[in-house]
Protein backbone atom coordinates (compact mmCIF):
# COMPACT_ATOMS: atom_id res chain seq x y z
CA UNK A 1 0.00 0.00 0.00
CA UNK A 2 0.96 3.43 -0.97
CA UNK A 3 1.97 5.52 2.10
CA UNK A 4 0.23 8.58 2.10
CA UNK A 5 -0.54 11.00 4.67
CA UNK A 6 2.43 13.08 6.40
CA UNK A 7 3.10 12.97 10.08
CA UNK A 8 5.03 15.38 12.21
CA UNK A 9 4.05 14.33 15.83
CA UNK A 10 7.13 13.01 16.25
CA UNK A 11 8.81 15.90 15.92
CA UNK A 12 7.15 17.48 18.36
CA UNK A 13 7.40 14.94 20.93
CA UNK A 14 11.53 15.35 20.57
CA UNK A 15 11.02 19.50 21.12
CA UNK A 16 8.63 18.70 24.42
CA UNK A 17 11.23 16.12 25.58
CA UNK A 18 14.13 18.52 25.12
CA UNK A 19 12.15 20.89 27.20
CA UNK A 20 12.06 19.09 30.23
CA UNK A 21 8.41 17.50 29.68
CA UNK A 22 7.81 14.18 30.69
CA UNK A 23 6.05 12.47 27.14
CA UNK A 24 3.99 9.22 26.05
CA UNK A 25 3.34 7.91 22.63
CA UNK A 26 0.06 5.82 21.44
CA UNK A 27 -0.08 3.76 18.50
CA UNK A 28 -3.14 1.78 17.43
CA UNK A 29 -1.64 -1.60 16.88
CA UNK A 30 -4.59 -3.92 15.88
CA UNK A 31 -8.16 -2.77 14.70
CA UNK A 32 -11.55 -4.61 13.94
CA UNK A 33 -14.19 -3.76 12.41
CA UNK A 34 -14.83 -0.06 11.07
CA UNK A 35 -12.78 1.22 13.25
CA UNK A 36 -12.05 5.05 11.94
CA UNK A 37 -8.03 5.31 11.85
CA UNK A 38 -5.36 2.67 10.31
CA UNK A 39 -3.02 0.70 11.66
CA UNK A 40 -0.03 2.67 13.32
CA UNK A 41 -1.83 6.14 14.15
CA UNK A 42 -0.12 7.90 16.40
CA UNK A 43 -0.67 10.21 19.33
CA UNK A 44 1.92 12.14 21.50
CA UNK A 45 0.60 13.57 25.10
CA UNK A 46 2.83 15.51 27.30
CA UNK A 47 2.45 15.43 31.13
CA UNK A 48 0.30 18.76 30.79
CA UNK A 49 -2.09 17.06 28.82
CA UNK A 50 -1.14 18.30 25.81
CA UNK A 51 -1.53 16.20 22.53
CA UNK A 52 -0.78 16.14 19.15
CA UNK A 53 -2.24 13.64 16.35
CA UNK A 54 -5.05 10.96 16.99
CA UNK A 55 -5.89 7.23 17.18
CA UNK A 56 -9.74 7.89 16.31
CA UNK A 57 -12.18 10.42 14.86
CA UNK A 58 -12.14 11.56 18.61
CA UNK A 59 -13.50 8.28 20.05
CA UNK A 60 -11.46 7.32 22.34
CA UNK A 61 -8.86 9.99 22.55
CA UNK A 62 -10.11 11.79 26.06
CA UNK A 63 -9.32 7.69 27.80
CA UNK A 64 -6.02 7.48 25.96
CA UNK A 65 -4.83 10.83 27.42
CA UNK A 66 -6.07 10.19 30.91
CA UNK A 67 -4.46 6.68 30.20
CA UNK A 68 -1.28 8.30 29.32
CA UNK A 69 -1.62 10.48 32.37
CA UNK A 70 -1.37 8.16 34.43
CA UNK A 71 1.34 6.05 32.91
CA UNK A 72 3.72 9.32 33.13
CA UNK A 73 2.55 10.06 37.19
CA UNK A 74 2.76 6.17 38.04
CA UNK A 75 6.43 5.87 35.79
CA UNK A 76 5.32 2.78 34.28
CA UNK A 77 6.68 2.08 30.88
CA UNK A 78 3.84 0.55 28.69
CA UNK A 79 0.26 -0.42 28.58
CA UNK A 80 -2.08 -2.36 25.95
CA UNK A 81 -5.83 -0.59 25.86
CA UNK A 82 -8.28 -2.64 24.21
CA UNK A 83 -11.39 -0.60 23.08
CA UNK A 84 -14.81 -2.01 22.09
CA UNK A 85 -18.32 -0.64 21.87
CA UNK A 86 -20.57 -1.91 25.29
CA UNK A 87 -23.36 -1.39 26.69
CA UNK A 88 -21.43 0.00 29.96
CA UNK A 89 -19.42 2.36 28.19
CA UNK A 90 -21.43 3.43 25.44
CA UNK A 91 -22.06 6.50 26.34
CA UNK A 92 -18.65 6.96 27.85
CA UNK A 93 -15.73 6.14 25.65
CA UNK A 94 -16.21 3.18 22.63
CA UNK A 95 -16.10 3.73 19.28
CA UNK A 96 -19.59 4.82 18.01
CA UNK A 97 -18.74 2.90 14.68
CA UNK A 98 -18.78 -0.15 16.38
CA UNK A 99 -15.19 -1.01 15.77
CA UNK A 100 -12.81 -2.09 17.81
CA UNK A 101 -9.23 -1.39 18.19
CA UNK A 102 -5.88 -1.98 20.95
CA UNK A 103 -3.77 1.27 21.27
CA UNK A 104 -0.33 0.49 23.43
CA UNK A 105 0.45 3.17 25.18
CA UNK A 106 4.12 4.01 26.02
CA UNK A 107 6.70 6.34 27.43
CA UNK A 108 9.28 8.03 25.61
CA UNK A 109 12.87 8.28 27.61
CA UNK B 1 10.27 3.41 23.13
CA UNK B 2 13.34 5.58 23.65
CA UNK B 3 14.05 8.88 22.77
CA UNK B 4 16.96 7.48 20.41
CA UNK B 5 14.77 4.93 18.09
CA UNK B 6 11.92 8.32 17.69
CA UNK B 7 15.28 10.52 16.39
CA UNK B 8 15.92 7.64 14.40
CA UNK B 9 12.57 7.40 12.69
CA UNK B 10 12.30 10.82 12.13
CA UNK B 11 15.74 10.67 10.48
CA UNK B 12 14.53 7.68 7.97
CA UNK B 13 11.28 9.17 6.75
CA UNK B 14 12.86 12.45 6.46
CA UNK B 15 15.36 11.34 3.87
CA UNK B 16 12.60 8.67 2.68
CA UNK B 17 14.10 5.45 3.50
CA UNK B 18 11.79 2.35 3.49
CA UNK B 19 12.40 0.73 7.10
CA UNK B 20 10.31 -0.50 9.38
CA UNK B 21 9.40 -0.03 13.34
CA UNK B 22 9.21 -3.19 15.57
CA UNK B 23 7.97 -3.29 19.49
CA UNK B 24 7.73 -6.18 21.38
CA UNK B 25 4.46 -5.42 23.07
CA UNK B 26 5.13 -8.04 26.34
CA UNK B 27 8.48 -5.33 27.42
CA UNK B 28 8.06 -2.39 25.59
CA UNK B 29 11.20 -2.68 23.85
CA UNK B 30 11.88 -1.76 20.37
CA UNK B 31 13.88 -1.52 17.50
CA UNK B 32 14.64 -0.32 14.34
CA UNK B 33 14.12 -3.11 11.21
CA UNK B 34 15.61 -3.61 7.73
CA UNK B 35 16.73 -6.16 5.45
CA UNK B 36 20.29 -7.04 6.61
CA UNK B 37 19.67 -5.64 10.28
CA UNK B 38 21.24 -8.12 12.91
CA UNK B 39 17.70 -8.28 15.55
CA UNK B 40 18.28 -8.62 19.15
CA UNK B 41 17.26 -11.12 21.88
CA UNK B 42 13.52 -9.58 21.97
CA UNK B 43 12.85 -10.13 18.61
CA UNK B 44 15.52 -13.09 17.27
CA UNK B 45 12.91 -15.24 17.36
CA UNK B 46 10.24 -14.53 14.99
CA UNK B 47 13.04 -13.19 12.04
CA UNK B 48 11.20 -14.73 9.47
CA UNK B 49 7.55 -13.65 9.95
CA UNK B 50 9.11 -10.01 10.86
CA UNK B 51 11.28 -10.16 7.50
CA UNK B 52 7.79 -11.64 5.34
CA UNK B 53 5.85 -8.45 6.77
CA UNK B 54 8.62 -6.09 6.19
CA UNK B 55 8.59 -7.32 2.63
CA UNK B 56 4.57 -7.28 2.32
CA UNK B 57 4.95 -3.96 4.22
CA UNK B 58 2.48 -4.99 6.26
CA UNK B 59 1.75 -3.38 9.56
CA UNK B 60 0.16 -4.64 12.55
CA UNK B 61 0.77 -7.35 15.19
CA UNK B 62 2.26 -10.43 13.73
CA UNK B 63 -0.03 -13.51 14.33
CA UNK B 64 1.17 -15.79 16.58
CA UNK B 65 3.01 -12.95 18.48
CA UNK B 66 3.12 -10.32 20.50
CA UNK B 67 5.42 -8.02 18.12
CA UNK B 68 4.57 -5.31 16.33
CA UNK B 69 5.34 -3.94 13.20
CA UNK B 70 4.53 -0.71 11.53
CA UNK B 71 6.19 0.02 7.76
CA UNK B 72 7.64 3.36 6.60
CA UNK B 73 7.45 3.54 2.68
CA UNK B 74 8.81 5.57 0.26
CA UNK B 75 7.08 8.86 -0.46
CA UNK B 76 5.14 8.60 -3.52
CA UNK B 77 7.41 10.95 -6.19
CA UNK B 78 4.95 13.59 -8.11
CA UNK B 79 6.34 15.52 -10.93
CA UNK B 80 3.98 18.92 -11.96
CA UNK B 81 4.63 20.29 -15.25
CA UNK B 82 4.10 24.01 -15.03
CA UNK B 83 4.59 26.50 -12.54
CA UNK B 84 1.22 27.87 -13.29
CA UNK B 85 -1.31 29.49 -10.88
CA UNK B 86 -3.37 25.86 -10.23
CA UNK B 87 0.48 24.29 -9.03
CA UNK B 88 0.57 26.66 -6.31
CA UNK B 89 -2.86 25.75 -5.05
CA UNK B 90 -1.61 22.00 -5.45
CA UNK B 91 1.38 22.81 -3.65
CA UNK B 92 -0.90 24.01 -1.00
CA UNK B 93 -2.54 20.94 -0.65
CA UNK B 94 0.12 18.57 -0.76
CA UNK B 95 2.00 19.47 2.27
CA UNK B 96 -0.28 17.43 4.01
CA UNK B 97 0.46 14.38 2.17
CA UNK B 98 3.94 12.18 2.30
CA UNK B 99 4.81 12.83 -1.34
CA UNK B 100 8.19 14.15 -2.99
CA UNK B 101 6.74 16.80 -5.53
CA UNK B 102 9.18 17.94 -8.16
CA UNK B 103 8.01 21.14 -10.44
CA UNK B 104 9.17 21.35 -14.27
CA UNK B 105 8.86 24.51 -15.99
CA UNK B 106 11.44 25.39 -18.84
CA UNK B 107 9.87 29.20 -18.62
CA UNK B 108 11.84 31.14 -16.06
CA UNK B 109 9.28 33.56 -15.66
CA UNK B 110 6.98 31.78 -13.82
CA UNK B 111 9.70 30.38 -11.85
CA UNK B 112 9.64 32.28 -8.20
CA UNK B 113 11.09 31.00 -4.83
CA UNK B 114 8.78 32.90 -3.10
CA UNK B 115 6.07 31.14 -4.63
CA UNK B 116 6.94 27.83 -4.22
CA UNK B 117 8.44 27.03 -1.15
CA UNK B 118 10.01 23.54 -0.27
CA UNK B 119 9.44 22.31 -3.44
CA UNK B 120 12.14 21.05 -6.01
CA UNK B 121 12.17 23.36 -9.30
CA UNK B 122 13.55 22.41 -12.66
CA UNK B 123 13.99 25.13 -14.62
CA UNK B 124 14.67 22.98 -17.96
CA UNK B 125 12.81 21.26 -20.72
CA UNK B 126 10.61 17.90 -19.21
CA UNK B 127 13.11 15.62 -22.12
CA UNK B 128 16.31 16.97 -20.71
CA UNK B 129 15.09 16.41 -17.18
CA UNK B 130 13.94 12.84 -17.45
CA UNK B 131 17.01 12.24 -19.17
CA UNK B 132 18.19 12.83 -15.65
CA UNK B 133 16.40 11.35 -12.92
CA UNK B 134 15.31 7.94 -12.05
CA UNK B 135 11.44 7.32 -12.89
CA UNK B 136 9.36 4.30 -12.24
CA UNK B 137 5.94 3.32 -11.97
CA UNK B 138 5.43 4.51 -8.54
CA UNK B 139 5.75 7.71 -9.57
CA UNK B 140 2.63 11.00 -10.87
CA UNK B 141 2.52 13.17 -13.60
CA UNK B 142 0.47 16.23 -13.81
CA UNK B 143 0.63 18.01 -16.84
CA UNK B 144 -0.51 21.91 -16.49
CA UNK B 145 0.74 23.59 -19.27
CA UNK B 146 -1.63 22.55 -21.99
CA UNK B 147 1.24 23.77 -24.13
CA UNK B 148 2.23 20.41 -26.46
CA UNK B 149 5.73 21.24 -26.43
CA UNK B 150 6.00 21.26 -22.69
CA UNK B 151 3.71 19.03 -21.93
CA UNK B 152 3.82 15.88 -24.49
CA UNK B 153 7.53 14.94 -23.90
CA UNK B 154 6.87 14.52 -20.50
CA UNK B 155 3.50 12.61 -21.21
CA UNK B 156 5.52 10.28 -23.52
CA UNK B 157 8.15 9.40 -20.80
CA UNK B 158 5.70 8.35 -18.23
CA UNK B 159 3.51 6.31 -20.30
CA UNK B 160 6.44 4.45 -21.42
CA UNK B 161 7.56 4.24 -17.67
CA UNK B 162 4.38 3.21 -16.92
CA UNK B 163 3.53 5.93 -14.24
CA UNK B 164 0.71 4.89 -11.61
CA UNK B 165 -0.74 8.27 -12.53
CA UNK B 166 -0.83 10.19 -15.34
CA UNK B 167 -3.20 13.32 -15.69
CA UNK B 168 -3.36 16.31 -18.03
CA UNK B 169 -4.69 19.69 -17.89
CA UNK B 170 -6.58 20.75 -20.93
CA UNK B 171 -10.43 20.99 -22.14
CA UNK B 172 -12.07 17.99 -24.19
CA UNK B 173 -11.01 19.08 -27.30
CA UNK B 174 -7.11 20.18 -25.99
CA UNK B 175 -7.00 16.64 -24.68
CA UNK B 176 -8.70 14.69 -28.08
CA UNK B 177 -5.84 16.66 -30.03
CA UNK B 178 -3.45 15.23 -27.59
CA UNK B 179 -4.60 11.80 -27.80
CA UNK B 180 -4.40 11.89 -31.83
CA UNK B 181 -0.65 13.40 -31.47
CA UNK B 182 0.51 10.39 -28.96
CA UNK B 183 -1.51 7.77 -31.39
CA UNK B 184 0.33 8.81 -34.27
CA UNK B 185 3.63 8.56 -32.60
CA UNK B 186 2.40 5.27 -31.90
CA UNK B 187 1.34 4.42 -28.26
CA UNK B 188 -1.86 2.66 -28.66
CA UNK B 189 -5.94 2.85 -26.71
CA UNK B 190 -5.10 1.41 -23.36
CA UNK B 191 -1.89 3.77 -23.02
CA UNK B 192 -3.63 6.74 -24.14
CA UNK B 193 -6.97 5.94 -22.18
CA UNK B 194 -4.42 5.74 -19.13
CA UNK B 195 -4.45 9.55 -19.09
CA UNK B 196 -7.11 11.24 -17.29
CA UNK B 197 -7.72 13.57 -19.31
CA UNK B 198 -9.53 16.62 -18.70
CA UNK B 199 -7.84 16.12 -15.32
CA UNK B 200 -9.38 15.97 -12.34
CA UNK B 201 -12.42 14.51 -10.91
CA UNK B 202 -15.90 16.10 -12.13
CA UNK B 203 -16.38 18.39 -9.09
CA UNK B 204 -17.78 21.37 -11.17
CA UNK B 205 -15.39 24.11 -10.08
CA UNK B 206 -13.38 26.53 -12.82
CA UNK B 207 -10.85 28.33 -10.61
CA UNK B 208 -7.85 27.29 -9.76
CA UNK B 209 -8.23 26.07 -5.75
CA UNK B 210 -11.36 23.74 -7.40
CA UNK B 211 -9.15 22.46 -10.12
CA UNK B 212 -6.20 21.40 -7.64
CA UNK B 213 -8.80 20.06 -5.21
CA UNK B 214 -10.39 18.41 -7.88
CA UNK B 215 -6.87 16.93 -9.02
CA UNK B 216 -6.11 15.83 -5.77
CA UNK B 217 -9.27 14.16 -5.33
CA UNK B 218 -8.57 12.01 -8.61
CA UNK B 219 -4.58 11.28 -7.61
CA UNK B 220 -6.08 10.23 -3.80
CA UNK B 221 -9.00 7.73 -5.15
CA UNK B 222 -6.16 6.32 -7.71
CA UNK B 223 -4.01 5.73 -4.59
CA UNK B 224 -6.32 4.13 -2.50
CA UNK B 225 -9.02 2.49 -4.99
CA UNK B 226 -7.71 -1.10 -4.32
CA UNK B 227 -8.86 -0.62 -0.97
CA UNK B 228 -12.47 0.92 -1.53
Amino acid sequence: MRQSFKNTILEEAISWIESGQQVALATVVETWGSSPFQIGSKMVINEKGNFLGSVSGGCVETSVITECLELIKNKNSFKKIDFKISDENAWDVGLACGGEMTVFIEQIN
Amino acid sequence: MKIEIIKEIIKKASSNEKFSVLTNLTNGSSEIFRTGITLSKNFINYKDKIQNHYNLKKSGIIDGTEIFIQNYTKPIEIIIVGAVHIAQYLIEFLKNFNFNITIIDPRKYFITKQTFKDVKIINKWPDEVFENIETNSNMALITLTHDPKIDDPALKHALKKKFFYIGALGSKKTHEKRCKRLKEIGFNNEAINSIHGPIGLKLGGKSAPEIALSIIAQLVFEINKSNI
